[in-house]
């Protein structure tokens, strides 16, 4: 029985070297919840979350990869039909943001060619570990024209705020589209259209 | 309702107690609302596979419906723990089409029954032989509730509305609407209802010359439903018109006679012939009213004339629903017969465009001409002016009380004198008909008050008198803050039933390990998976490539399956690096670090990935020539990653000319003389190996001193399979142009081109079996045939013309004797360089 609980479905994607807290961020945001053990996600799991935005009842349906080097291949077979990726990396852990060039390209080789995209430093509660600093996060997001934020799953910081910003992005992507269908072929604000995906700076 | 089920009874009464049986109903009632009553739960189960899914069959009474209804659950396993198991599969309403049909054609042990009802079925149940009894019950339960509905309702609409709360919309909307107490509060509302029977009249002349009429509340109404009967209709105009163009000059009248001070505006008015129904609302009120929508129902003659009849308006007021009818029923004493049948065909036909009708709705006002009279007695009806008298003779009460029509309507105390009939522009009643309370306003539903209810006696133009009712209804609406709290509880709390009833299976080990995997040698391994969620759970291994699960070196069993609650199975892998897969396994190992990573799919769940390792023991057969010739010891001594160094290796420098490996099965073949005589198996049955073939292999791996340990035509066999088994041709690149080749000449331009390694191993094969042709051991069609096929071996050239004669004739000039070839002319010295026997370059 399909019953339909939500306005639309948007299908996300989280992913990123292993360790960063894929799961812990994914746990945060639908359970509420965090645990500090390491358990390597040895697959791909979902859950999901229902957010409202703009009046539209949303169903978030997010994907969490295996991080682990000998999975890259195959993961990439999950990125065919997400609708926003994630990209996280641990703002202690140098190699993993060194790493988000190698899984932007991933992106462009696999995903659909519109996905919206967002990068998340996430451990930023971990000021002492820090080695990433915040800037550099911001400039490699403004070198590829999409967002970005600091996040913490362990101190709920910019959890929530994140997800709803990236559905927010494909909600604009979605409406715009409906729009423009309607209006058959009239050209209508081209200005948003091309504008580049803002990115934000936010981080509490 | 005192039909009680088995389940429920013996929770309360039994010695013995059914606790379990008790908290399923308990559990079950969560499922519910309020006002719906468990009647009875039956447990039945449907097949699904070779499996047993268990079913609740939830016979349940909605008060506010009034009607029955079966609800069918689904549920892995009972006693039940809690709600969030119970899974609503199909609703049956017990309606005209309901039927619980027992299949006589069951087997002793599997009984058997369908359900179906107007929008389901027939849909086949199964129960247990232990539950045969109750079943009985369980019927006759059933059928005596469809009894009851057959019986009261004839032919009015069964409300089954409340019933779209379990099939039509989500969940969320489900549990909002459980928890509606939680966020609703009541707006009160006046609502001012009046009819009038206006006899054909025209409307008063003044502008106000309604007022008298329509503002008579101590407050200033928020809706007025205004109905009139016999309005004037143009004789043109009789057969066709049901529109809604009603008097403008009686509309304007009405507007501007409502309580004075307040702007009104007209939501909508609605003309059937005579009848007209007009709803005015306060103009801030508009804007929280929704849905409004409107119809009508021919009564009169043949029922379609339409001077008898009704029309209603339906509308939404924030979170209530809101009724108005205007009726004008059959006429004349003696008929109230006529008329309870008018009111029975009003109520049973009148539906709106969302397929609500009359009582589904939580406010409804019913005015118009009724039409119902005093009774006829001797001596006549006492004093005029006394209502209290005359209302023992009402009919209209008096079909009340028998059930005959409104049923469920209320209606205030009259203190007016009967409102018909009276000589025109007087209030001198009409003797030649018996004074009657013709004109009436009654309503169903909740939180009703009526404030006034009354005749207008100073109007007199029409033969009725106008009459009016003024009500306090407390609407139900949402608070906005609260709803917006408890929809957040909602969905989250509806989120997290969905990510906890995900079906879920645990693996015992993620990493399935092999250990010492040899080249053609079958080993397997297994692992466990365990059904850890309350549900049955499917999995199966998801498709990689097109069409395959795994590496063609790896067989799956099973690769897909369904597991139990509670319950585990094994799943076996088989790994055989045979001579069909083992150039797989070296392309795997040349570039990753295991032999593969399997999917394993949870149906509607996650995905868990099975990483399958080993560790290859390296042997000559696969490897390339190339790769053979970097080896400085046997292959037996080198482990997986070395090899796998080895395989990557691109350097132009190689340790030896030709590989050991294949120098010592020639040598072995070459001193065998005529013993090799038929030796070398037909191309199609080379990869049939002999039982001694992995002593060959040893032998050959450990670069032993011992005798060769097996038959001359398994090392024949291993020569051909070590010229076959590497990924790539022998003569590649070059097999297009060598096939295309048309002298021996233009060959040999290419065969030199090829690398050291293959190019020594090719000139050193075709003189070997040059001597064996000559010699007279080998029939030289056969093995040009078989080796032509081998080395040249292509599946883009296979598809070439004379694909398999050109590989033979290629073979063909390089294997035929000398002198042949001088007999034909050609040039034989090309090759004569490479005759050393020597290996060390």
């Amino acid at each position: 029985m399909a019953k339909k609980t939500y306005d639309l479905l948007f299908k996300l994607l989280l992913i990123g070297d292993s360790g960063v807290g894929k799961t812990c961020i994914l746990f945060r945001f639908s359970d509420d919840a965090f645990t500090s053990t390491f358990i390597s996600t040895i697959g791909i799991d979902f859950k999901i979350k229902t957010v409202e935005l703009q009046g539209k009842k949303i169903k978030l349906q997010i994907w969490d990869t295996a991080g682990q080097e000998r999975f890259h291949t195959i993961t990439t077979s999950y990125y065919r039909g997400a609708m926003g990726i994630m990209l996280v990396y641990d703002i202690t852990n140098e190699k993993s943001f060194e790493n988000i060039v190698k899984w932007l390209r991933n992106i462009d080789e696999h995903a659909n060619e519109d996905v919206e995209k967002m990068i998340l430093g996430n451990k930023c509660d971990m000021t002492d570990k820090r080695v990433v600093n915040k800037e550099r996060g911001e400039a490699i997001a403004r070198e590829h024209g999409i967002r970005f934020m600091e996040t913490s799953a362990k101190s709920n910081t910019n959890i929530e705020e994140a997800f709803c910003e990236l559905a927010q992005a494909i909600l604009d992507k979605t409406s715009g589209r409906e729009s423009a269908e309607n209006q058959e072929r009239v050209i209508i604000d081209r200005r948003n259209n091309d504008k580049a995906p803002g990115y934000n700076k936010c981080c509490a | 309702m005192e039909l009680v089920g088995d389940t429920i009874s013996n929770g309360s009464s039994s010695a013995d107690p059914p606790v379990p049986a008790k908290s399923t109903l308990n559990i079950v009632k969560q499922r519910f609302k309020k006002d719906e009553d468990i009647l009875y739960i039956f447990e039945s189960y449907q097949l699904k596979g070779p499996e047993y899914v268990t079913h609740l069959l939830v016979l349940v009474s909605s008060e506010s419906g009034g009607t029955y209804a079966i609800v069918s659950f689904s549920c892995q396993r009972t006693p039940l723990s809690s709600v969030n198991e119970l899974v609503i599969g199909k609703v049956f309403a017990i309606d005209e089409q309901f039927k619980l049909r027992q299949d006589d054609t069951s087997s002793i042990a599997a009984q058997q029954f369908d359900l179906f009802s107007g929008e389901e079925g027939p849909i086949k149940y199964y129960y247990y032989p232990s539950e045969t009894a109750k079943f009985e019950e369980f019927y006759a339960t059933v059928v005596n509730c469809q009894a009851l509905m057959t019986a009261i309702h004839l032919d009015t609409v069964l409300n089954f509305r409340w019933l779209n709360d379990y099939r039509q919309i989500g969940e969320v909307k489900q549990e909002l609407k459980k928890r509606e107490s939680e966020y609703m509060i009541y707006q009160d509302t006046k609502i001012y209802c009046a009819t009038w029977n206006v006899n054909n009249k025209q409307c008063l002349n003044g502008s106000h010359s309604l007022r008298t009429w329509l503002s008579r509340s101590e407050q200033p109404p928020d809706i007025y439903a205004i109905g009139i009967q016999e309005l004037y209709v143009p004789a043109k105009s009789m057969l066709s018109s049901t529109d809604a163009a009603a008097d403008a000059q009686w509309i304007n009248n009405m507007i501007n006679s409502m309580y004075p001070g307040v702007e009104y505006s007209i939501l909508k008015s609605y003309r059937m012939m005579a009848v007209f129904l007009i709803v005015i609302v306060r103009k801030p009120l508009k804007q929280q009213i929704l849905n409004v929508r409107c119809n009508y129902v021919t009564r009169g003659i043949f029922n379609a004339l339409g001077n008898k009849g009704g029309v209603a308006i339906s509308l939404q007021l924030n979170e209530g629903n809101i009724c108005f009818v205007n009726s004008h029923l059959a006429a004349h004493s003696g008929q109230k017969a006529a008329r309870n049948q008018d009111y029975q065909g009003i109520v049973g036909g009148m539906s709106f465009e969302d397929g609500r009708t009359i009582n589904d709705h939580d406010h409804i006002f019913w005015l118009g001409d009724l039409n119902y009279r005093l009774k006829e007695r001797e001596p006549q009806p006492g004093p005029l002016d006394d209502p209290q008298l005359l209302l023992i003779d009402d009919e209209l009460r008096e079909e009340m009380n028998n059930n005959q029509c409104f049923i469920g309507y209320s209606e205030g105390d009259i203190k007016f004198q009967p409102t018909y009939k009276f000589e025109p522009n007087t209030d001198n009643y009409d003797m030649r008909r018996l004074p009657s309370y013709c004109d009436r306003i009654l309503w169903k539903g909740t939180r009703i008050e009526l404030l006034e209810y009354n005749s207008i006696m100073e109007i007199r133009q029409s033969d009725h008198k106008p009459v009016y009712g003024v009500f306090h209804v407390k609407i139900k609406t949402r608070d906005h803050a609260k709803y917006k709290r408890v929809q957040e509880e909602v969905l989250k709390a509806v989120d997290k039933r969905e990510n906890d009833n995900q079906p879920q299976i645990e693996v015992d080990k993620t990493i399935i390990d092999f250990g010492r995997v040899r080249f053609n040698e079958p080993s397997s391994s297994y692992f466990n998976v365990y059904n850890t969620c309350p549900l049955q759970v499917d999995f199966s291994f998801k498709e990689k490539d097109i069409d395959s699960i795994c590496e063609p070196y790896l067989q799956i069993d099973p690769r897909e399956g369904s597991l139990l609650i509670d319950s585990a199975r094994s799943i076996w892998l088989k790994m055989h690096a045979d001579v069909r897969s083992i150039s797989g396994l070296l392309r795997k190992i040349r570039t990753n670090d295991n032999f593969d990573i399997l999917i394993l799919h949870v149906k509607n769940g996650r995905d868990i990935f099975i990483t399958v390792t080993g560790d290859y023991q390296p042997s000559c057969f696969g490897l390339s020539m190339e790769t053979m010739c970097r080896t400085d010891r046997a292959l037996s001594d080198y482990s997986q990653s070395q090899i796998k160094e080895l395989m990557n290796n691109n350097s132009p420098h190689y340790r030896v000319t030709m590989p050991r490996e294949f120098f010592l099965l020639i040598d072995y073949l070459y001193k065998q003389g005529a013993l090799q005589q038929g030796a070398f198996p037909s191309y199609e049955s080379r990869n049939q190996l002999k039982a001694d073939f992995n002593a060959v292999r040893d032998w050959l791996d450990t670069w032993s001193q011992d005798p060769f340990p097996a038959s001359v035509e398994t090392a024949a066999q291993a020569l051909l399979l070590l010229l076959d088994l590497p990924e790539q041709a022998l003569l590649e690149p070059f097999v297009e142009n060598l096939l295309n080749s048309a002298s021996k000449q233009e060959a040999m331009n290419y065969i030199d081109l090829l690398s050291p390694p293959n190019r020594n191993v090719f000139m050193h094969l075709c003189m070997f079996l040059r001597v064996g042709i000559e010699s007279g051991y080998y029939d030289m069609h056969q093995v040009a045939v078989t080796f032509g096929r081998i080395l040249l071996r292509s599946s883009e050239c296979s598809a070439l013309p004379n694909y398999h004669s050109k590989c033979c004739a290629f073979m063909k000039m390089f294997i035929e004797s000398d002198e042949e070839l001088m007999g034909n002319g050609n040039d034989s010295g090309a090759g004569s360089g490479t005759r050393s026997t020597g290996l060390h370059a």
